[in-house]
């Protein structure tokens, strides 16, 4: 019978790391029980905290003001306002800090819900109350904090102070190095400065992301035909992300203004993926002016080109490009043959003809391209 | 002889231990990752306003694959939730893998379905496809039914894959539930970084919620043991393990359930594999390899919000062959990528995710095996130091707890989807108690696995579902 071996280190070892072991259990445990109370109660806290500030400051909101007399100083209206506020300022002195911030917090949140909803002097008194808080001062220093989050945070809200104090500091966080932050900044610069803001928007923003690009649509679709003068600025842009960004909207708009200068784009700048982006936006805007130079495009040598050509003359409907359209059918890819077949349908009844004779041509594949087409016609016109 | 046997045997134990020590210190770094990681996340999407994408032409347009076979009773209810998701513009393709049931007959009555004449580019190998269905009906003119000769999932996906008409492909099991806004949050990160090529969501267990025509309207827990333990694995394996490994850029497995990809990716390394039960990880792995080795940058994304939910295995019967195909799967990818394999060429990729996944995935129910055997013989032979193995069960048993608390509390402290205090206590309670049986089955048959590959067995094996029904609470 063999022996046990000595055991010594090797128990020590084990022992340390069952203790080890058991503490991270019991800590991992206890983090998870202590973080649910404490957070339940501080969500608790907060919403007492937020009603009671609300319902203070709607009481405020909606006071009404004794009238001043005509020559009195323009201060004279701040000095009404602050009055309202002066015992709120000073309870707010009197508490430990600890607690002075999470009322604070609570005063921020309720006046920034009421400066959503409220316009004219009430809206001035809003911003005022913002002003002789702090708040707005306190949002300009959070802009350039190290954590993207709170920068973030501080520019979102800074839209809704509706303070023109933050202006300058928006605007440098236009360049910020977080996307999120941008695009905060972009949102509060529109909210504040309104359509103008889009000319500084997209003469300061570099290699938009898709998302941006998403987000900062919403803004210039609020302001519509309006926007359209600074996209057409925008299209002088160096950067292609922004560039690409006002050709697409632009064509979202539909605004004709827009016809020449993408016109311009498409047949002249350097840059192929630019150029087929505006050769869309042609096509969608439907503008017939732009169906001569579309056609030339069709034989193309840069595939892209050649297929935003071909789908733009889709969407306008072009008979004279029928023929050329009918070779790229029979000569080009299956993706190609297919997006040629739209077009060629899409141009009415001489399009429709000429697709029928592919049908009984003696191409398998060009046969089955129109087959599919026309099927898609018919069912399209029977849905509506 | 005995001294040499002895020798051995004290060796191998040690080595059992110096692996138990690499896994939990592996296991350690992964949750701290991943705690840092879900922050992040938390922290980005509390900026991230979802609606612009809804409307915006800008938005990318995406396909969603969903592979049917023999999903006659579901099938329905299944598309008809898929076609109800919150998303701009998207296509559903279902792709009837030669089902042997009236899977495709039960579509096109309840589609007014037509025969096609759209033409088949097969970019991707495939079987056969027999045809190609719309619906008459405007409201279900997104929906295209693609009925093909039976290939396997890998097959019907790479057929789907043929078929979607836009550049995003979400694939996705038939019978798996989206969320409303899953497709939004799992296309966020190809907007964000056009180097994006795949990115996955989380899956969770659905037993135990209440479902009402295939939307989960209240989330809880079954009253079963095996789907609760599921859900505490399913909280390690997608909280505290893909989230990590995303922070790295070594995220190996998309889920079959719910992963959004780059469909000209896809294609550039050839679809999905057919000669394996792993295709999913298999196509990740894969898209890793060929991008790192062209030198193109690139990223695999885990989101930890989008969710899919599945439903679990509630028998062992059913349980057993769904983990003895993943690790069948797992073999296949490690033996099919061992060029990656502690390869510096590969980055992270093979000098971490795939030891990883190659030392501690594949090979540890076969060391936790050994090590029970092991101790036995010790034991035996008389050489066995019973305090040390006692005391070796207990620090493993309370990693085992901790990892499992890790996966419970990452969630706690982001989505909480399980509200109810009851909820968190019992899946606590669920972490402990797993690892006395339950771990050590699910290493058995893990391990079972190495023998049926070695057998040659290759097929996904019988799974049977319940099926979500219109209204669930079991």
């Amino acid at each position: 019978m063999l022996s046990p071996p000595p055991m010594g280190f090797e128990l020590l070892i084990v022992l340390s790391l069952t203790i080890a072991a058991t503490m991270m259990v019991i800590v991992v445990s206890l983090g998870i029980v202590i973080h649910k109370v404490v957070n339940t109660n501080l969500v608790r806290r907060r919403q007492r905290l937020y009603s009671a500030y609300s319902d203070i400051m709607a009481g405020l909101l909606l006071q009404e003001l004794p009238a001043l007399l005509p020559n009195a100083r323009t201060s004279a209206l701040f000095d009404q306002y602050e009055l309202m506020i002066k015992s709120i300022k000073e309870q707010l002195v009197r508490m430990t800090p600890a607690r002075r911030k999470h009322e604070r917090e609570a005063l921020r949140l309720a006046l920034i819900d009421f400066a959503k909803d409220v316009s004219g002097e009430i809206s001035d008194r809003l911003v005022y109350f913002f002003y002789s808080f702090g708040f707005v001062d306190e949002q300009i220093i959070l802009l350039s904090n190290r954590h993207w989050w709170i920068r973030a945070q501080a520019a979102r809200d800074a839209g809704l102070l509706k303070a023109r104090r933050v202006i300058t500091s928006l605007t440098a966080a236009l360049e910020d190095e977080h996307p999120d932050v941008r695009i905060q900044a972009m949102e509060s610069l529109a909210r504040l400065v309104g359509v103008e803001s889009l000319r500084t928007i997209l003469r300061v923003s570099r290699n938009l992301s898709q998302w941006t690009s998403i987000e900062l649509s919403t803004i210039v679709m609020e302001y519509n035909e309006a926007a359209v003068p600074f996209l057409v600025e925008g299209l002088e842009s160096k950067d292609q992300s922004v560039l690409l960004f006002c050709i697409e909207m632009l064509a979202e708009i539909g605004f004709v203004t827009a016809v020449e200068p993408l016109r311009h784009l498409a047949s002249e700048y350097p840059n192929v993926v630019v150029r087929a982006k505006a050769i869309e936006a042609l096509g969608r805007l439907g503008d017939e002016r732009a169906e001569v130079m579309l056609t030339s495009f069709i034989d193309n040598p840069f595939p892209n080109i050649r297929l935003k050509s071909i789908e733009a003359l889709g969407r306008i409907g072009a008979p004279k490009a029928v023929p050329k359209l009918l070779k790229r059918l029979r000569q080009g890819e299956l993706s190609e043959k297919i997006i040629a077949a739209r077009a060629i349908a899409s141009s009415g009844s001489v399009g429709m003809k000429a697709l029928r004779s592919v049908s009984v041509s003696r191409d398998a594949l060009n046969i089955s391209v129109a087959e599919q087409v026309l099927e898609e016609f018919t069912v399209a016109q029977e849905r509506t | 002889m005995i001294p040499i046997l002895q020798i051995i045997l004290h060796l191998y134990f040690l080595y059992v231990i110096l692996f138990f020590i690499v896994m939990n210190l592996t296991y350690t770094i992964l949750l701290t990752l991943s705690y840092r990681e879900i922050m992040k996340y938390m922290r980005h999407n509390s900026f991230s306003d979802f609606r612009p994408m809804l409307q915006s032409e800008l938005t990318p347009p995406v396909t969603l694959l969903a592979p049917a076979y023999n999903e006659e009773p579901t099938v329905v209810d299944s598309v008809k939730s898929l076609l109800k998701l919150n998303y701009g513009m998207y296509e559903v393709v279902v792709i009837n893998d030669g089902s042997k049931d009236k899977t495709l007959d039960v579509l096109k009555k309840e589609f007014e379905l037509y025969r096609s004449k759209q033409v088949y580019n097969p970019a991707l190998k495939a079987q056969a496809v027999r045809g190609i269905y719309r619906s008459h009906k405007t409201a279900y003119k997104n929906l295209v039914v693609v009925d093909k000769e039976n290939g396997g999932k890998a097959d019907a996906l790479n057929v789907g894959i043929n078929v979607a008409r836009y550049e995003y492909v979400c694939a996705m099991d038939a019978d798996s539930l989206l969320e409303d806004d899953a497709l939004q949050k799992v296309m966020k990160p190809f907007l964000e970084d056009s180097t994006v090529v795949a990115s996955g969501g989380i899956v969770r267990i659905a037993n135990g919620c209440e479902i009402d025509h295939g939307r989960v309207v209240k989330v809880g827990l079954s009253h079963k043991l095996l789907p609760l333990f599921q859900v505490v694995e399913y909280f390690r394996a997608f909280l505290s393990g893909r989230m990590g490994w995303q922070g790295l850029n070594g995220l190996l497995i998309i889920s079959g359930a719910f992963g959004m990809f780059k469909k000209s990716a896809v294609i550039e390394v050839g679809g999905y594999r057919h000669d394996t039960v792993g295709e999913d990880m298999e196509l990740v792995a894969r898209l890793h390899r060929i991008k790192l080795e062209k030198k193109e940058p690139y990223k695999v994304i885990f989101v930890p919000d989008p969710v899919c939910w599945t439903e679990a295995p509630e028998s062992l019967q059913m349980l057993a062959r769904q983990r003895n195909r993943w690790h069948r799967g797992l073999l296949d990818v490690m033996i099919l990528h061992r060029k990656m394999l502690l390869n510096g060429d590969y980055g992270v990729v093979g000098l971490a995710a795939m030891p990883y996944f190659f030392f501690v995935e594949l090979l540890g129910p076969v060391i936790e095996f050994s090590g029970y055997i092991i101790s036995i013989v010790m034991y035996a032979l008389g050489i066995l130091n019973m305090k040390m193995v006692i005391l070796f069960f207990i620090v493993s048993l309370f990693y085992g707890v901790m990892f499992s608390v890790g996966g419970v509390l990452l969630e706690e402290i982001s989505f909480r989807r399980y509200p109810n205090p009851k909820h968190l206590a019992l899946l606590l309670a669920m972490g402990v108690i797993e690892n006395f049986g339950y771990r050590q089955l699910t290493a058995w048959w893990r391990i079972k696995a190495f023998y049926d590959h070695a057998r040659g067995k290759r097929g996904w094996g019988l799974m049977q579902r319940k099926g979500f029904g219109n209204v669930q609470s079991s």
